[in-house]
Parts: structure tokens; C-alpha cells; sequence
């Protein structure tokens, strides 16, 4: 089943955010969430994963863990890639003790082969690029095997060929995990790339839904404002 | 009429220092709230999960060697330099009204009772306290701390537990050597400022020290370094946005860890003492 998320609503400070967000991503599918900075798609991920506590809604999930990629990768910049990747399978609670130093060597290596980077697990975070930092935080999301994976504009800060490469590790990790995937992005190559279906936000309303396709030939305005990247139309920065 | 009046008076009001001034002592009293409610809420977290001792030997093991041997130089440097001047002060003086007797007890009662103790504390806010806070701060402003929460780890349980099983072990061993060499440091000073001889020195402190002054001294060492450490790991965990926060929650840190150790003092003299 996946996941799926029936009349989301939160607010700060009296300020609504997501206003009755509904949207079904099914495992072995893409969802992207595109938007204009500020509204709401990272919020969406925020309440999927337990960061916030939705003010009311549904979040249905098939069950299993659920994983995130951050925006700049959140590794941890103490611990080498080793230990990043093995940080839930050394420190949760439920599965501490569970494998042995060689069953975490070899889920390592095997989760950094999946992402293209086999052989770095004693370098640290600060000793890799923007890109294979990006690809470590994938291998450290799916270390648990989960049922989601949300990631947080996974091609932030990336040089387009890293982008690219970033999007073709979405898509096959995808494909590895049939996990079911949401995707936050403002990039329109990321969306044509990986994405199965689009929901796109604007100040918390889903203002469109439908697959990459329908996205580029829609006639809305909110549409048309998107893929033109266009200042003229009904969406404000500001609003 | 009278609701045009009232909202003149209430705009004139809203724009004078008296108002300013009031909405920024609520403003502090609200933060100063908010901090005492997360440090006690984090506490009591870091007690809950303490049954499951959700640490390893090793990560206690590296924080206690940051804690203990990295805090150590600066530590006897600022004891012993202090009960260096203490000793230059008094022992002369002592010395020449026929009290040279009586320098070895004082400086090691001044040492074990509070001086050792208060100023290794302030060595370790410093030094420690401070780093711990911005780390903190700095993994919670860069999402690192989220990370550990979607991988569904505790993050107080993860990242205070070592800590502060790692400062309420070593603060008392800190402030036992540094107070053994702020008296041997008192020792050498009264001997070059006033001639005292060292056995008369150190007859002097094993006669006015006693072992209630050293098992206080011991207790109020670990509770100092229970409360600088949780105090140190909640302001860095309360911090928001980006590097200003980081410097904001080192800043409470600091601040807060020094007026709690004081009060403890004060506390400890009014038991313990009177």
C-alpha cells in the first residue's frame, strides 16, 4: 500500500500550513512535491517522518520504518561513513546488539555499493564532496530496509551531472527497495527524472496533482507559473 | 469617543520605554521559563532511560577522557595560580603576626571547600561546557539531531547519557588533583614570599582539614558536574537558527551553568557548613 495521507492540516503560530493535504503514493512509486520555497513540502515530509505532530489527518502507512534524506545530508560529522551508515543498527534501541561487528561490515559495504561508493567507510563526512556526502545519507536512509523514503530536495546544492547522478540513485534505489518514495524538489529535471506522480503546493493548498506529463501540458495558471519558472502569475514568493 | 481615547492612550502607551522595558523583562522571564522546563524535562529523560543504560562503555570512556584529561592543564593551571595568590597574600602577613601556623590550613580549607571546586568548575564551563553546547547546537541546527530522531534513536538518551555519566565521574577527580596542586602550589608559594617551612605548612592542613571537608568537597564535585553537563547539552539542544543560534545556545550555556554552580555553593555552605 505505501502510504497515504487523508486531509493533512497543521499550523504554526495560527499560520496554516498544509490546509487539508491528501495525497497516496504506492510502494515501487515516486511521488515529487513541488512548490515555491515556503509552502509546505518539507512540512509534509516533517509530519510523515514524526519530527512534527500533525494538528489533524490521517497518516497511513503499510507499516516498517520509515527513512528520510535531509537537504544537506545531516551525517553525523563526528562518525565516519562506517558508523553513519551503521548508526541505527548500532544505537536503536530494538536492534542494538543485534549484529555483529562482520554482519555490519558487510550491510555496509553492501549499502555502499547501491550507491556507487564502495571503499570509503573510514573516510569522515568532511573528507567527501557535496555529492558523495548526498549518496552516503542514501546508503545510511535504507540501512533498515524501510517502506518509505522521503527525501528532502536531494539535489539542494548539486552540480547538474551530481543531480543527475543523485536522481538515477533515487530511481534505483526505488526500484532495489520497492519502496514507496516521496520526493521534495523545485528542480523540474528531478521531477521528469524520477518522478511518477507530482502534487505541487502552494501556501499549504495542493493546487495540482496528476504525473510529470499532465504537469508539463496543464494550461493552469499555477502550472504554467511553475514550468515557465515564471515571476508573473498567481504565486507570490512572498504570499 | 471614549474607544478613540482609550486606543490613542494604548498606541502612546505601546511606544514608551516603560512598556519596552516590560515586554523585554516578560520576553527574558518567558525564555528563562522555557530553559528551566527543557533542562528539568531533559533531565528527567536522561533518568527514564538510564534503566536501559542506553550508552556503550566506549562512548563514556571518550567523553570522559574529553572531559577529565582535555580539561586538566587549564584546570590546575587556573587552581593552582589561585591558591598561588591566595598564599602570597596571606602568608607574609601570617607570618609576621605568628599565625605562619595556621597558612597551610587555610589555604586547604580555602582549596577543598570552595576554591578548588568553584574554579575547576568555571575551568570546565569554560572549556567543556561551552564545546559541549555548541556541538550540540551546531548537530541540532544542521539536522543531525532530526537524523537520529527519524532513525529512531533518543537523542537525549543517545547524546546526554555519556556525557553526563562522563562529568559526574570526572569532575570530582578533576577537583581532587587540582586541589592537591592548588595546596602543594600554596606550599611553594608561602615558602618563597614568607620563608614558611613546608613540614610547617603541611602540619597545618592535616590539622585543619577533615574528612567531612573532603567528602562535601566530593558531592558538591559531582553534582557540579551532573548540572554543567545536562545544562551544557539542553541550552545546545534548545538552539535555532543557524550559526547566531549556535553562539546564542553556547552563551545560555555558559551563563546558566555559572549561576547554577554559585547557587549550588550556596547551597552546599548553608547545609553542610552552618
Amino acid at each position: 500500500m505505501g502510504i497515504e495521507v487523508k486531509n493533512l492540516i497543521k499550523t504554526f503560530d495560527k499560520k496554516v500550513i498544509l490546509d487539508n493535504i491528501s495525497f497516496k503514493v504506492d510502494d515501487g512509486k515516486i511521488l515529487s512535491i513541488v512548490g515555491f520555497s515556503g509552502s509546505g513540502k518539507s512540512t509534509v515530509l516533517k509530519l510523515i517522518s514524526g519530527l512534527l505532530e500533525k494538528d489533524s489527518g490521517e497518516i497511513i502507512t503499510s507499516g516498517g520504518d520509515i527513512a528520510m534524506v535531509f537537504q544537506y545530508s545531516a551525517l553525523f560529522d563526528s562518525l565516519n561513513v562506517f558508523d553513519n551508515i551503521s548508526f541505527a543498527l548500532q544505537e536503536r534501541k530494538d536492534l542494538r546488539g543485534k549484529y555483529t561487528k562482520k554482519e555490519l561490515e558487510k550491510i555496509v559495504a553492501e549499502k555502499l555499493d547501491m550507491v556507487g561508493l564502495a571503499g570509503i567507510e573510514n573516510k569522515y563526512p568532511s573528507e567527501l564532496s557535496g555529492g558523495m556526502q548526498k549518496r552516503v545519507s542514501f546508503a545510511r536512509a535504507i540501512v533498515t530496509e524501510p517502506k518509505i523514503i522521503l527525501y528532502d530536495e536531494p539535489t539542494a546544492g548539486l552540480d547538474p551531472i551530481s543531480s543527475t547522478l543523485i536522481e538515477d540513485y533515487i530511481v534505483r534505489l526505488k526500484n532495489e527497495t520497492n519502496a514507496a518514495s516521496i520526493v521534495v524538489t523545485h528542480q523540474m529535471s528531478t521531477i521528469k527524472r524520477t518522478a511518477d506522480s507530482v502534487l505541487m503546493l502552494y501556501n499549504g493548498h495542493a493546487v495540482f496533482e496528476g504525473t510529470p506529463e499532465d504537469l508539463l501540458k496543464a494550461e493552469t495558471p499555477y502550472t504554467k507559473q511553475f514550468v515557465d519558472a515564471s515571476i508573473e502569475g498567481p504565486m507570490k514568493m512572498n504570499g | 469617543m471614549c474607544g478613540k481615547i482609550l486606543l490613542k492612550v494604548r498606541i502612546y502607551y505601546k511606544s514608551t520605554y516603560t512598556y519596552k522595558l516590560f515586554k523585554m523583562f516578560q520576553a527574558e522571564l518567558e525564555s528563562f521559563i522555557i530553559t528551566l522546563g527543557n533542562i528539568a524535562s531533559m533531565g528527567l529523560d536522561f533518568f527514564k532511560g538510564l534503566k536501559n543504560f542506553p550508552t556503550t562503555f566506549k562512548s563514556i570512556m571518550e567523553q570522559s577522557s574529553r572531559f577529565g584529561v582535555s580539561s586538566l592543564p587549564i584546570t590546575l593551571s587556573i587552581v593552582g595560580m589561585t591558591s598561588i595568590i591566595i598564599a602570597m597574600q596571606v602568608a607574609g602577613e601570617m607570618v609576621k603576626q605568628g599565625g605562619g601556623n595556621y597558612v597551610g590550613m587555610l589555604v586547604a580549607i580555602l582549596m577543598v571547600r570552595e576554591e578548588g571546586v568553584i574554579m575547576a568548575g568555571f575551568a570546565i564551563i569554560s572549556m567543556i561546557g561551552s564545546s559541549m553546547a555548541s556541538e550540540i547546537a551546531t548537530m541540532k541546527v544542521t539536522e543531525q539531531i532530526d537524523a537520529i530522531k527519524v532513525l529512531k534513536v533518543n537523542p537525549i538518551h543517545y547524546l546526554f547519557t555519556p556525557r553526563i555519566i562522563a562529568g559526574t565521574i570526572m569532575m570530582p577527580l578533576v577537583v581532587i588533583i587540582s586541589s592537591l596542586f592548588g595546596v602543594v602550589g600554596g606550599a611553594i608559594a608561602s615558602n618563597l614570599v614568607s620563608g614558611l617551612t613546608y613540614k610547617a605548612y603541611f602540619d597545618s592542613v592535616w590539622f585543619g582539614l577533615n574528612m567531612h571537608d573532603i567528602n562535601v568537597c566530593i558531592l558538591k564535585s559531582i553534582s557540579f558536574g551532573f548540572v554543567i553537563t545536562l545544562i551544557s547539552c539542553a541550552c545546545g539542544m534548545e538552539a535555532k537558527d543557524g550559526a547566531k543560534g549556535v553562539g546564542v545556545a553556547t552563551t545560555k550555556a555558559v551563563v546558566w551553568s555559572f549561576v547554577t554552580i554559585v547557587i549550588l555553593d550556596l547551597i552546599f555552605a548553608a547545609i553542610f557548613f552552618y
